[in-house]
């Protein structure tokens, strides 16, 4: 076996695995799209017809994308000054920190999402507090709005964008923050110019993977987000589970794998460039 | 040096090794055992911990489940062409009819049953046996709101307020919301009555929720008013909460989840065993006790005093439906609710 050919071979397990285990129910899936009738019995266009002539389906792919875009900028938001925090602080800060960020991932997310019912429900912990402090005279309605399936999404997403934007960080050599001082930057020039964009490869993973999770997020979507707020996700749920038209399905997944990857492919190319340029400014 | 056994000879043999280990885990054909769909969840605990210990010590005969949803027992069954994956179903009334349409049962003998005659008329046909019920109608906080007199009563205040509702998703679901629709004129194959009444009160509904949330926002006051069965009643009031049930001015509706013998199973003495325990009387008293808190269909177990009937013949009164006229009009339903309840 010839040195150029062992890698290849190391890797056919693994290949063999996914073609096997992804790939090949993938194609299955696109295939059952294409069937006419629930039993499977013809093949045909209905089922895509029925999807896309029909603009209830294009406003709940809206949604659904649009779900994932807020999660991931409150996300953003929030992660990206604890992260600054973390990068200044001590050892054992920086420690407790990241036993902080890791710690939601150690509970089910089934978990997690029916414990934001007891915080943000009419009787929950906000209502209790705003209704205390006499901020409000009726119980503020947060559970089954966009609101707070982004506020409880933001906290379950979390770790999914700070764990690779604190490795990057880790990274990031404290000198250049250094010299960019002593040459004159302010605190938010150094911010924009030089810590961001070096932390651009981890942000972009991390919103990657916010995106890719809170627009699949069946259980929080269906639980927190209620029936008013129909995604992808729940209609495939529906169809495969309830209605058993597993064609319309498969469609419905089809739709759903794509516009996501769509998203994801601007996200990972925004990310490249935002990186490609650090790069070139760093080494310029 | 050349290897005593070629490395090749070595690889093959691993590879046969492998490739027949999964019919290893395959179920033993032997007349004492018997391979049983069941829902996952509690239902699947419950089979565990109170089939499967009788089954084998009256009948010795051992017990498999397959945790599987009604639409994967009838998926897994249409592509298993002619040798069923297991030897009974479980399914609820909609599925139920599917199945039969597509003769994936084996006509059904109650005389087989030696405990037939506990089980009240109607629980067993051609095709199955019930083995438990479900009781749907009002359940509401009594500390919160007043005792609602029917289905139509939701949507008017104290309630509406209140109410939180499901969609088409569920068995329960469907038949209140048919119910709903009777309130208002509808009928079993019209719900447009029941939908056009919820969009005009949409606004003033506390929740909107997914079937298996609502005992949740229940719980923690998100809705103090739902159309629900008497087993979840029954869940919520042993954890403390405020729960009464409230039998509809129309009457409490009622179907059964069900147990049939697949077409082709190579155990049909075992699973008659199978569904005789299970429809027994001490598995369907430990059945009624908590957490599960089945209806139970065996009229020799004394019915839990906050199940709305003295015994099981009173439910002949209740409103029954057919699912063979409600399964080809439901996936319409449930898109038609997703499209008019969708901000």
């Amino acid at each position: 076996m010839t040195n150029k050919a062992a890698p290849w071979a190391l890797a056919a397990p693994l290949g063999l695995a996914y073609a096997a285990f992804f790939v090949a129910p993938l194609l299955m899936l696109l295939a059952v799209s294409f069937h006419t009738d629930e039993r499977m019995t013809a093949f045909g266009l209905d089922q895509w017809r029925r999807f896309l002539f029909d603009s209830f389906h294009w406003k709940v792919v809206a949604d659904t994308l649009l779900l994932g875009l807020k999660t991931v900028a409150a996300t953003l938001l929030l992660a990206v000054p604890l992260a600054l925090a973390w990068r200044a602080a001590s050892p054992f800060w920086q420690r407790a920190l990241l036993f902080v960020v890791i710690m939601p991932l150690l509970t089910s997310v089934v978990v997690r999402t029916f414990a934001w019912i007891v915080i943000l429900g009419r009787e929950g912990l906000v209502n209790q507090l705003v209704l205390g402090l006499g901020l409000a005279a009726d119980p503020l309605r947060l559970l089954q709005t966009e609101l707070g399936l982004v506020i409880s999404l933001t906290q379950i997403e979390m770790p999914l964008l700070l764990l690779p934007l604190l490795s990057v960080m880790a990274r990031i050599d404290p000198n250049l923050v250094d010299a960019s001082a002593s040459l004159g930057a302010s605190p938010w020039r150094t911010l924009f110019r030089v810590l961001l964009p070096l932390a651009a490869s981890g942000l972009a993973a991390g919103c990657l993977l916010v995106f890719a999770s809170s627009t699949t997020a069946f259980i929080s979507q269906s639980v927190i987000g209620g029936g008013r707020l129909v995604y992808l996700p729940a209609m495939v749920w529906q169809q495969a589970m309830v209605v058993a038209n597993w064609p319309f399905a498969a469609t419905a997944a089809v739709a759903l794998l794509l516009s996501v990857s769509a998203v994801i492919a601007v996200i990972a190319h925004a990310g490249r460039l935002a990186a490609g340029h650090a790069g070139a400014t760093a080494h310029g | 040096m050349p290897h005593p056994i070629p490395r090749r000879a070595l690889l093959g043999t691993a590879a046969a090794l492998g490739l027949s280990a999964p019919a290893l885990g395959q179920r033993r054909s032997a007349a004492a055992s018997v391979t049983s769909a069941v829902y996952p969840g509690a239902w699947e605990e419950a089979f565990r911990e109170h089939v499967a210990p009788p089954l084998k010590r009256a009948h010795n005969v051992d017990l498999e489940l397959q945790p599987l949803f009604a639409v994967d027992q009838v998926a897994k069954f249409a592509a298993s062409r002619g040798a069923p994956p297991f030897d009974c179903f479980v399914l609820d009334p909609g599925p139920r009819i599917t199945a039969i349409e597509r003769g994936m049962f084996e006509r059904f003998d109650a005389a087989k049953l030696g405990n037939r005659a506990q089980l009240p008329p109607g629980t067993a046909d051609e095709w199955g046996v019930g083995c438990a019920a479900q009781v749907v109608g009002i359940a509401y906080n009594p500390k919160k709101v007043p005792k609602p007199g029917g289905y139509a009563d939701l949507l008017r205040d104290p309630w509406v307020s209140r109410l939180g509702i499901t969609g088409f998703g569920t068995t329960f679901g469907t038949i209140s919301l048919i119910e709903l629709a009777k309130a208002f004129g509808g009928s079993e194959t019209n719900i447009e009555p029941a939908l056009a009444e919820l969009k005009k009160a949409l606004p003033r509904i506390a929740a909107v929720g997914a079937p298996a949330a609502m005992p949740g926002l229940f719980q923690q006051g998100q809705c103090d008013v739902m159309y629900t069965n008497t087993q979840t009643v029954t869940t919520l009031r042993d954890r403390g909460v405020d729960i009464e049930f409230a039998v509809p001015s129309t009457g409490a509706s009622t179907f059964f989840t069900t147990l049939h013998i697949a077409k082709g199973s190579e155990n049909p003495e075992a699973a008659y065993r199978y569904v005789e325990t299970v429809v027994s009387r001490p598995v369907q008293q430990a059945l009624m006790g908590a957490p599960f808190n089945f209806v139970p269909v065996n009229r020799e177990v004394p019915l839990d005093p906050g199940l709305p009937m003295r015994s099981l013949d009173d439910m002949a009164r209740f409103n029954t439906h057919d699912w063979s006229k409600i399964n080809p009009l439901r996936g319409g339903w449930i898109e038609r609710f997703n499209r008019e309840m969708a901000r």
